[in-house]
């Protein structure tokens, strides 16, 4: 393109490293964005419709088929919101181990992500296999964290892909003392390898990008949230997750198969930035230091930064399971008896990537009446639409169109949609025209 | 020579169970102590277990213009010259053994099988031609590796 150029019409039909289906499409007329749409085209997947008429107990394995990458998540959330309106109150050993279970997931997918996904874009390749011949220490320590995490996964779940440990009421299997005692001494290995990892995400150069958003994550009293807390936002609010509805509304938009999301009529972030801006200071003492010696300041309005807040809750999440699991016992038992009860089940966890809010009704022989789902990818969307209309006209309307292109795709892959969750995702379209 | 590990990916959509298949077929043949292992789209989690042997035997489905049942083998780097046409698992698998290559992860040899595929819908059986090829596959890897896998 030339400079005197100042409409264009950009399209990236189907976006890359992004997990599922999506595109963008960009019209520019007379040097200013006419039109920009974040489309989700993957079809919709029915999840919700296939949960009714089943019975509670069988919850858990079939939203963990939403997601290969976060299957912790969707059944993490499920089985809660129905103890909670079941009125069971699970062991102290099945909190501690659900919140490694879950952590493993953290450090599962938020290593596959910065190094398969976003640390490409940052060192001017197309994929993890070029950044692996510039920087091939790199990428095999994220191969080993994200291992780790999979063997964590694999450790409760039997496998770390679609797991099938969680139960309503607990787990259905302990793992003995033996493989969690090996299993716990990688974890204390790897915490080095972590901390290098924030160090070497936080030294990477990133765009200046500041935007002013509001955030939303759990929040909890006393530890950094995970599976439990109140759902809160940077401008002070916080709530149960019954009152969900109350606040954040779901909306269609025609270009989309996922449901759009705003919270008091506005775009809003979740996910590891989102939590760090509302929770850095419930991590422990030595991150938060090692933040301080990397320069990383939280709360921070810069998107591109969220890679570096994944090193840090990887790090984060190494640290917590290994601690959970430095007193580790076979229970007596794995689980407690469920008697169903009718009524609506609210639940709200913190998948990989954001807040995660599920809500059954389910009828007094314990059959799930009607399901409803809403994933951290539906909730970031407008967000995602928001921040790239403020990033372009930041990084400049008549760069060219590859420089567009990837400056976009570089935006939403900070985000880690899971399009597949979402479907509900990414090509990119880019049209430029005078009126 | 060391036993060597033998993988088959696969899914339960009808033919894509190739890879599946031909594993089924050699647990009935072979010790217990050589290492088979059954697959679906293991990704990244596919490079470490190219590691810590000197021999992998990979199978999988694929669709190189071929008839469903079709056997393709496929020595050390060869497969790089069929780039992302070589499996139904398409970049998970030809992207996991090209950065294993980058890291230097990929064992001193590596066999890899490709069983061409037709109809992989799923909760279908696999068709007639598809077990036949994992029968004949498993039939010749067995044969093969006798003086090491027995």
């Amino acid at each position: 393109m030339t400079e005197q150029r100042k409409s264009l019409t950009l399209k990236v039909p189907v976006l890359t490293r992004v997990e599922g289906e999506g595109a963008l499409d960009l019209r520019i007329v007379d040097g200013n964005i006419e039109e920009l749409r974040l489309r989700i085209f993957e079809p919709p997947r029915f999840f919700e419709k296939f949960l009714e008429g089943r019975h509670y107990s069988e919850v858990p394995d079939i939203v963990a088929r939403i997601c290969g990458i976060c299957p912790v998540a969707y059944q993490m959330t499920a089985v809660q919101a129905l103890e909670k309106l079941f009125g069971v109150e699970v062991s102290p050993w099945v909190h501690d181990m659900r919140r490694v279970f879950y952590c493993g997931e953290w450090i599962q997918s938020h290593a596959l992500h910065i190094h398969l996904l976003a640390a490409p874009d940052f060192f001017g390749c197309n994929s993890a296999i070029e950044l692996a011949r510039i920087h091939p220490d790199v990428v095999r320590r994220g191969l080993r964290l994200q291992e780790l995490g999979n063997e964590i996964m694999a450790l409760f779940g039997a496998r770390s892909v679609h797991p099938v440990g969680l139960r309503v009421g607990g787990f259905h299997h302990a793992p003995a003392l033996s493989q969690v005692k090996i299993l716990r001494q990688k974890l204390m290995d790897a915490i080095p390898e972590a901390e290098a990892l924030v160090r070497w995400t936080s030294s990477i150069p990133l765009p200046a990008d500041s935007q002013p958003f509001v955030s939303v994550a759990l929040k909890h009293d006393s530890t950094y949230a995970i599976e439990t807390g109140f759902i809160a936002a940077s401008d002070g609010f916080l709530v149960d997750s019954q009152e969900y509805d109350a606040h954040f509304a779901e909306y269609q938009q025609p270009y989309s198969t996922a449901l759009f999301s705003a919270y008091h009529q506005q775009p809003y972030l979740v996910g590891p930035l989102a939590r760090l801006n509302l929770s850095q200071n419930q991590l422990p003492e030595n991150i938060r230091k090692l933040i301080a010696e990397t320069g990383l300041v939280f709360p921070n309005g810069n998107v591109f930064i969220s890679m570096a807040a994944r090193a840090v809750e990887i790090l984060f999440a190494l640290q917590e399971a290994a601690r959970l699991l430095g007193n580790y016992a076979v229970p007596d038992s794995r689980h407690v008896s469920v008697r169903p009860r009718a009524g609506i089940a609210f639940g709200a966890t913190e998948a990989p990537r954001g807040l995660l809010w599920h809500r059954y009704e389910v009828d007094e022989a314990g059959l799930i009446k009607n399901a409803r789902i809403v994933p951290p990818t539906s909730q970031n969307q407008a967000r995602i639409e928001e921040d790239l209309r403020l990033s372009l006209l930041n990084f400049g309307l008549n760069q060219p169109d590859d420089a567009l292109r990837l400056h976009c795709e570089k935006v939403i892959r900070n985000y880690d949609p899971c399009i597949s969750c979402a479907t509900h995702f990414l090509r990119v379209n880019v049209e430029r025209s005078s009126s | 020579m060391k036993k060597p590990r033998i993988i088959g990916i696969g899914s339960p959509s009808g033919d894509d169970q190739a890879g599946w298949l031909v594993v089924d077929t050699m647990k009935s043949r072979l010790p217990p102590e050589v290492e088979l292992i059954q697959l679906d789209r293991p990704g990244s989690a596919l490079i470490p277990l190219l590691e810590n042997t000197s021999h992998v035997i990979l199978i999988d489905a694929m669709q190189g213009g071929g008839q469903p049942g079709d056997i393709h083998h496929f020595i050390n780097d060869e497969w790089e010259n069929y780039g992302q046409g070589l499996s139904s698992h398409g970049l998970g698998v030809f992207d996991a053994l090209m950065l294993a290559k980058e890291l230097d992860c990929l064992p001193e040899t590596l066999d890899l099988y490709g069983i061409e595929i037709g109809s992989a819908l799923p909760g279908d059986p696999a068709s007639e031609a598809i077990i036949s090829a994992a029968e004949q596959l498993a039939e010749r890897i067995t044969q093969t590796w006798q003086h090491v896998l027995n």
